[in-house]
């Protein structure tokens, strides 16, 4: 084989190993997050031994294990790769590095859904009401989307600038809603805002994950159109054939989906979905069939690190992953811009 | 015998303002066709027709028999490749993965050793082995176009659509794309053509086989480059005068235009 054929093949060898690592480091963390927490009956050998079988646990260790513990671990693997994800996509169809799962407005559909459940006590599923809401909205601005896209010429541009806009009028209706609230309300409303691993059940995680799960591989599908979109735009696209109309459209409806099914259980976390895919292009470059299952693996490994720190820094006081998310991943992310500044 | 490329009755607008009017053209295989004119004379928008960026007002475009219009964009970018004049990057990539974008119409997923081997091959033939693992927005602008032809050529179409090739390149490397061009246009076996807007007269003149003289979105002239590159058309289209001195006579092995000024109106 060729020597520059046989370099490029070393080299993509070494960027799969790269997310195999970053994918075993992830696990293992996940392990090590289940044993860490504020219980005094439980230390995190036993935690750990009693998850692999190796022990037999009390009621309580065991509720504690999986009814608090592994909902919460399983929902930071899932939820941080399932939002960064969406932010790789969304950069990349819209051709955009300042985009991330919310630019599109449909946090702020969510936000509004569960400020019309706790302000107005309006819900279509009551036992559900703030979730069903969340996601209900976050549904609507998807199909503006859908709308949106299927306009003819519509850009990347008018896809950002809508989503400005409907974040623009969410916030003022939910504003709106905040004046009028009583304080139990507006602090239920704040506390939604922040993004907690908490509020999720297990069987709600089940869903999620499955949900996830199944959205992951049309993710990859879209690998090499969102080479060709990212890299040159539109001419460049269809001169490669891609049309980039469906196929945008069709990706921020995935990214959207995916975005929507996280936050309507967490509340709003935006942070990773800006973080991780940046992160990932830093170390494994721009290539979307490498990049899409690292920026996975990255906002896995971010959720599960700011969400371990924030349940247990300040035990048995819970800091909420979306605070610490940014708190911790904010300067880490700008250390890592500066020092490979001018990298695109 | 069935024409590579047929145009009829191609018409485009931008709102109120015609580009094209009544483009009709044939282009067989093994043809060389530069298409000349003054700026927003409509090349840019003639190429983009052709390849589906730019959807005509009127007239068909067909592609060895098959309307484009009735072909997935798949399918015509394994019969048309297009080199733009600039390519805006949003995330950029190493050479080697610009070039194997042009495999994209022939990859489902996986990339084949025979991919590989097709890049690398396209890669050396154009002389961008020394940066093939460097960044594409690290490149000057002229290795950037010769990257994006590379890309093009990868891509292994039937029919090259390129938009001003060479305005970044430095003299050098003009003579040596457009001779890269013409020895892939000249493989009897392959039948390839190539259609290149470009604005030096005398590149066109030394390199193609025909000459197409776009005036005002209309074909005012197409044929051989000694029949079109006339001081009276040149002087009609472009404003300038100017000696056309023919290739018996002059040190080249193709005919000269020699710009001498503009023509007061």
């Amino acid at each position: 084989m060729d020597s520059i054929s046989k370099k490029y093949i070393e080299d993509s060898r070494t960027q799969v190993t790269i997310i195999a690592s970053v994918c075993a480091a992830t696990l293992l963390s996940a392990v090590i997050a289940m044993g860490l927490g504020s219980s005094s009956t439980l230390d995190s050998i036993s935690t750990i031994k009693i998850m692999f079988g190796l022990e037999s646990g009390s009621d309580l260790q065991s509720a504690i294990i999986w009814e608090l513990r592994f909902p919460r671990v399983l929902m930071a693997v899932i939820g941080g790769a399932a939002l960064a994800t969406a932010g790789a996509l969304m950069q990349g169809c819209l051709g955009n590095p300042l985009v991330s799962p919310l630019t599109l407005g449909v946090a702020s559909g969510a936000a509004l859904g569960a400020a019309f459940a706790i302000v107005l006590g309006i819900s279509i599923i009551p036992s559900l009401a703030i979730v069903a809401n969340a996601f209900l909205f976050s549904l609507v601005v998807v199909g503006i989307i859908i709308q949106l896209g299927n306009m003819r010429s519509v850009s990347a541009e008018s896809y950002i600038l809508v989503g400005i806009a409907i974040t623009f009028i969410s916030g003022a209706i939910v504003s709106t809603f905040t004046y009028f609230a009583t304080d139990a309300q507006l602090s239920q409303l704040t506390h939604w805002s922040f993004g907690s691993l908490s509020r999720p059940s297990l069987s709600n995680v089940v869903w999620i994950s499955a949900a996830i799960i199944c959205l992951m591989p049309s993710a990859m599908k879209w690998a090499w159109d969102l080479n060709t979109l990212s890299l040159g735009g539109d001419d460049f696209a269809i001169s490669s054939g891609v049309d980039p109309s469906s196929t945008r459209r069709n990706i921020l409806v995935l990214s959207a989906l995916m975005t929507s099914i996280v936050i309507a259980f967490t509340g709003l976390i935006g942070f990773v979905g800006l973080a991780a895919p940046h992160m990932s292009r830093l170390v494994i470059g721009n290539d979307y069939r490498k990049l899409i299952p690292c920026s996975a693996v990255f906002g896995s490994f971010l959720m599960l690190f700011a969400d371990t720190v924030g349940r247990t820094i300040f035990a048995p006081v819970i800091i909420p992953v979306g605070i610490m998310l940014a708190i911790i991943g904010g300067p880490f992310f700008m250390y890592l811009l500066l020092q490979n500044r001018g990298v695109s | 015998m069935t024409s590579l490329l047929k145009i009829e009755g191609l018409e485009f607008s931008w709102g109120s303002n015609q580009v094209l009017k009544d483009i009709n053209l044939d282009v067989g295989g093994n043809e060389f066709v530069a298409i000349l004119g003054v700026n927003g004379a409509g090349k840019s928008t003639f190429l983009k027709c052709i390849n589906r960026i730019l959807a005509p007002a009127k007239g068909t475009v067909e592609i060895s028999g098959r309307n484009i219009a009735d072909m997935s964009l798949m399918d015509l970018s394994k019969a048309t490749s297009y080199v733009p004049q600039s390519v805006r990057t949003s995330f950029s990539m190493s050479v080697f993965d610009v070039v194997m974008l042009g495999r994209r119409p022939h990859i489902s997923w996986r990339i084949s050793d025979d991919d590989h081997e097709r890049v690398s091959e396209t890669i050396r033939f154009l002389g961008l082995e020394d940066f093939a693992f460097r960044k594409f927005d690290r490149l000057s602008g002229g290795e950037r176009q010769r990257v994006v032809i590379a890309k093009a050529v990868a891509q292994d179409p039937m029919l090259f659509l390129l938009d001003e090739p060479t305005s970044d390149l430095d003299l050098r490397n003009q003579v040596s794309i457009m001779k890269k061009i013409r020895h892939i246009v000249s493989d009897v076996e392959s039948g390839k053509s190539a259609i290149v807007a470009i604005h030096d007269i005398n590149m066109a003149a030394r390199f193609a086989d025909r000459v197409v003289l776009l005036d005002g979105g209309s074909i005012k002239a197409d044929g051989t480059p000694s029949e079109v590159l006339t001081e009276a058309n040149i002087a009609d289209v472009f404003g300038v005068s100017c000696d056309v001195i023919p290739e018996e006579y002059g040190l080249s092995s193709s005919l000269q235009v020699l710009v001498k000024d503009e023509i007061e109106k």
